[in-house]
C-alpha cells in the first residue's frame, strides 16, 4: 500500500520536475517507463542496475541494524572490486570454472577487510564510524586510481585501467543485447540469506539487540564489540561482493570511473526498505527501475546528462518523503519515549 | 531551583548559560553580557571567581554548581531549592557552599536544602524536616536534635540493624572479597567491600541512591569489572537492573524478542545457529501467561507496555533462566501495589527454590519485607546506619 501510494506521488513529482525543465511531460514519462519496464531491454536493465544496489543496501541494512552506522559502502564496494581485479590478475591460466567463485570471494574479503579497518579504529581508539568509513571511501578512490596506473594497469600502459577480464571469466550474460548477468541471482540469494540471518539466527538476534539497545546487551553480558565487529565485516563483505559482481558481470575492467556511487546510494535504498532485507530487495528494484528509466530518457531527449542526477535525486527525496508521510498517516500518535 | 543533575548546556559558556536562564523576551537580539550582569555582581558579592567564557562542560562540577546558583540568583529568586547539592562536591567546596547559603539566608532569602547526609544538614540548617514515603514525619529546630534522633525518624522506629548470621545454612553461592569498583567517571564508587550470599537467602542492601549500589550490583552480576578484589559467582547469574527502560529492555523490539534475549541458549529453541521461530514464540507466550504480562500479542513493542508489565518482562526473562544467583536492584520502583506484590512474591519464590538473592533497594519497607540479612550502603562501604552519619 505504502509503495503504491508513494509510487503515484513519485510519478506526480517526476512530472513536475520534467515540467520545470521544459520537457514534454507525457513523452518523458513514457520514455522513463519504457527504459525501466520494456520487456526486451527495460526489465533487464532495471535488474542489472538493481543488483549492485541491492547488495550494497543489504550491507548497509545489516550494519545499521546492529547500530554500526557504516556509510563507507562506496569504499568497500571499490576495494571489493579491486580485490576481485587482483584475484583475476593472479589467476592467470587457471580453469575458467574457478574464476567466478574466486573473484566473488575475493570481493567479499576485500570489502570486509576495508570495513574492519574502520571498526578496529572505532573499538580500539574510539574513532567514530561515521567519520572513518566516509574517509576510507576517499582512500579507496585513490587506491583504485593508483592501482589502475600502477600494479594492475593493462599491459600496454596506455590507459588508466586494468586488462579486460577474458570473456570466459565473466559472469554469464542472461539476455542478449543487455548487460543482465547471473550476478542478479547472487543478489537474490543474498537477500534471502541476510533475511534468514537477521530474523532467524542466534547471532542475528544478538545483532538486533546490540543495535536496539547496547546497554541491554551489556546487562545480559552479550559480546557487544564482537557483534559490532561482525556486523561491520558482513556489511563490508556484502558491499565488496557488489563491487566484485559489477566487475565480473558488467565492466570486466577496473578504472577511475568504475564507481557509479552504488555504495552511497545504498543508504537511501536501505532506508527506504526500512532496513528489512526483503523490503531492501524490493527497494533496490525500485531504484534500479528509476536508473534504467532516466538513462533511457537521456538517450532520446536533448535533456543532457546533468539533468539525470537531478531527476534521480528528486525522485529519491520524493519517495522517502512520501514514505515518511504514509508512516505518519498510519501511526498518527507516536508517544515520545 | 538547583537540580541535583545540572541543567546546563555543556557546549555553552557560563555567560551563555546564565543568559539562557535570564533572557525572557529578547525581541530577537541577545546580549549575553547584559543578561549575565546581575549574576556577575552576585559572583563578586559571594567571592567567586567565574570563568565566564569557559564552556560549562569543561568546568569542574563545583564551578558548574556555582553557575546553577548564579542562574537562580540572577532571576532575583527569594526562595532557593537545592536538591542534593553536596553529592558531587569535595569537603572544601561543601564548606564554601554552606558559607554562601548562610550568607543568602542572612540576607533574608529562604533556602531549602534537600540532603541525606545528616551531619551536613545539622551543620547548616536552622530547621529540619524529615520526609518518609511522601509524608512529613517530623520537624524540629536543628539545635534541638542530633543525628541519632534524625536517624530514628528517617527509618521510622525500626530496630537498629544487625548483620545477623541467620542465612539458613545454604552453601555460599556468591563470594566477594575486598571488592573495589570504579564509577563511570573513574572515581572509586565501591570501596573494598566483602560479602557472602548463601543459597536460599535474600541479602538486602539498603541506603540512599548513589552510594555505590549501582556499581556494586553490576560488579556482582559481572556486568562491570572490579578494579580490585575478587567476585566468585556462578555461571547462572541473573541481573534485574534498576533502570529497566535503559538497561533491561530494548524498547523498540517486541516482547518476544526481549524475552528471547534470555532464551538464546535453550537447547529446545535452537537448531544449530538458527532459532526456531515457532518454539520461540511458544516459550514467550508461556512466560507471558505465567507472569500474567498484559500484552495483546507477543510481537507488540515492549516500549508500549506499562511500567509494571515491562518490569515483568525483565523479571520473567531473568528467572526463566533459573539463576543460582539473582542480583536485583530497586525491582519495584515506579510500580503500582499489585505489580509490587507480584515482584516481591517472585523474588521470595526464587529464594525459596534455592537461589541466592542480593537485593539492592532504597525502599526500607521492601528491605525489611524481603531480606533475611541486611545492611546499608553509604559512601561505597557497608554501614550499620541509613544516613551514613556516625551516631
Amino acid at each position: 500500500m505504502r509503495f503504491v501510494l508513494s509510487s503515484i506521488g513519485m510519478v506526480l513529482i517526476l512530472a513536475l520536475t520534467f515540467a520545470a525543465f521544459g520537457l514534454d511531460v507525457g513523452k518523458s514519462l513514457a520514455l522513463v517507463a519504457q527504459g525501466a519496464f520494456d520487456p526486451a531491454y527495460g526489465w533487464p536493465t532495471t535488474l542489472t542496475r538493481a543488483t549492485p544496489l541491492c547488495l550494497t543496501a543489504l550491507g548497509v541494512a545489516v550494519a545499521w541494524r546492529a547500530g554500526t552506522y557504516n556509510i563507507g559502502g562506496e569504499g568497500q564496494y571499490l576495494v571489493g572490486a579491486l580485490a576481485a581485479a587482483a584475484c583475476a590478475a593472479g589467476l592467470g591460466g587457471a580453469s575458467p570454472a574457478l574464476w567466478a567463485p574466486v573473484l566473488l570471494l575475493g570481493g567479499v574479503a576485500g570489502g570486509a577487510a576495508w570495513a574492519s579497518l574502520a571498526t578496529w579504529a572505532w573499538l580500539k581508539r574510539g574513532v567514530q564510524l561515521v567519520v572513518s568509513t566516509i574517509l576510507l571511501n576517499f582512500i579507496a578512490v585513490e587506491l583504485v586510481a593508483f592501482t589502475v596506473r600502477g600494479p594492475l594497469q593493462e599491459p600496454t600502459h596506455a590507459r588508466p585501467m586494468t586488462a579486460a577480464l577474458p570473456n570466459s571469466a565473466m559472469l554469464l550474460q542472461l539476455v542478449r543485447g543487455t548487460s543482465l548477468h547471473t550476478g542478479v541471482f547472487v543478489a537474490l540469494v543474498a537477500v534471502v540469506a541476510v533475511w534468514v540471518f537477521v530474523a532467524y539466527t542466534r547471532q542475528g538476534l544478538v545483532l538486533r539487540i546490540v543495535g536496539a539497545n547496547p546497554r541491554l546487551a551489556r546487562t545480559e553480558r552479550l559480546p557487544v564489540s564482537k557483534s559490532q565487529f561482525l556486523a561491520m565485516a558482513i556489511s563490508g563483505g556484502l558491499c565488496g561482493l557488489a563491487g566484485a559482481v559489477e566487475f565480473s558481470g558488467v565492466t570486466g575492467r577496473l578504472s577511475d570511473g568504475f564507481s557509479q556511487n552504488w555504495g552511497f546510494l545504498a543508504i537511501p535504498v536501505a532506508l527506504l526498505g526500512g532496513l528489512e532485507p526483503l523490503w531492501v530487495g524490493v527497494s533496490a528494484l525500485y531504484f534500479g527501475a528509476l536508473f534504467a528509466g532516466t538513462e533511457n530518457l537521456t538517450r532520446y531527449t536533448p535533456i543532457g546528462n546533468t539533468v539525470v542526477p537531478v531527476v534521480q535525486a528528486t525522485a529519491v527525496l520524493a519517495f522517502l518523503g512520501l514514505g515518511k508521510l504514509m508512516q505518519r498517516i498510519r501511526r498518527p500518535v507516536e508517544e515520545p519515549a | 531551583m538547583v537540580h541535583q543533575h545540572f541543567m546546563l548546556v555543556p557546549e555553552f559558556t557560563a555567560r551563555e548559560n546564565i543568559a539562557l536562564a535570564t533572557m525572557g523576551n529578547t525581541r530577537g537580539v541577545l546580549h549575553p553580557d547584559e543578561l549575565s550582569r546581575t549574576a556577575q555582581t552576585w559572583a563578586k558579592k559571594l567571592g567567586w571567581e567565574l570563568p565566564l567564557d569557559t564552556k560549562a562542560g569543561r568546568m569542574p562540577v563545583g564551578v558548574q554548581q556555582r553557575i546553577e546558583i548564579l542562574k537562580v540568583l540572577a532571576l532575583d529568586s527569594q526562595v532557593l531549592i537545592l536538591d542534593e547539592p553536596t553529592a558531587v562536591l569535595s569537603p572544601a567546596e561543601i564548606a564554601d557552599l554552606f558559607r554562601v547559603l548562610r550568607q543568602l539566608a542572612g540576607e533574608g532569602r529562604t533556602v531549602i536544602l534537600i540532603a541525606h547526609k545528616l551531619s551536613e544538614v545539622l551543620s547548616v540548617a536552622d530547621r529540619v524536616v524529615v520526609l518518609r514515603q511522601g509524608r512529613k514525619v517530623a520537624e524540629a529546630a536543628a539545635a534541638d536534635v542530633d543525628a541519632a534522633q534524625l536517624e530514628t525518624w528517617m527509618v521510622g522506629g525500626r530496630d537498629p540493624l544487625q548483620l545477623a548470621e541467620s542465612h539458613g545454612g545454604g552453601e555460599v553461592v556468591l563470594e566477594a572479597t575486598a571488592v573495589t569498583v570504579l564509577g563511570d567517571r573513574g572515581s572509586v564508587a565501591v570501596d573494598g567491600i566483602g560479602l557472602e550470599c548463601h543459597a536460599g537467602e535474600v541479602f538486602g542492601i539498603g541506603g540512599v541512591d548513589g552510594n555505590g549500589q549501582l556499581e556494586l550490583a553490576e560488579a556482582l552480576a559481572g556486568v562491570r569489572p572490579v578494579s580490585e578484589g575478587q567476585v566468585r559467582r556462578p555461571d547462572k547469574t541473573g541481573f534485574v537492573p534498576q533502570d529497566r527502560r535503559g538497561d533491561g529492555l530494548a524498547l523498540d523490539l517486541s516482547v518476544q524478542e526481549n524475552l528471547a534475549v534470555g532464551m538464546m541458549d535453550d537447547h529446545g529453541l535452537r537448531f544449530g545457529p538458527f532459532m526456531v521461530p515457532a518454539r520461540l514464540r511458544a516459550s514467550a507466550q508461556n512466560l507471558v501467561s505465567e507472569f500474567s504480562i498484559k500484552v495483546a500479542d507477543v510481537r507488540d513493542r515492549v516500549g508500549g507496555l506499562s511500567g509494571g508489565n515491562q518490569q515483568k518482562v525483565v523479571v520473567s526473562r531473568v528467572l526463566n533462566q533459573n539463576p543460582e544467583l539473582l542480583v536485583v536492584m530497586n525491582p519495584t520502583r515506579g510500580l503500582d501495589v499489585r505489580a509490587t506484590d507480584f515482584v516481591h512474591s517472585v523474588i521470595k519464590h526464587a529464594a525459596a527454590n534455592g537461589a541466592a538473592v542480593v537485593l539492592f533497594t532504597t525502599d526500607l519497607d521492601e528491605l525489611d519485607l524481603l531480606s533475611d540479612r541486611k545492611t546499608y550502603m553509604s559512601g561505597g562501604t557497608f554501614t550499620q546506619t541509613m544516613g551514613g552519619a556516625t551516631v
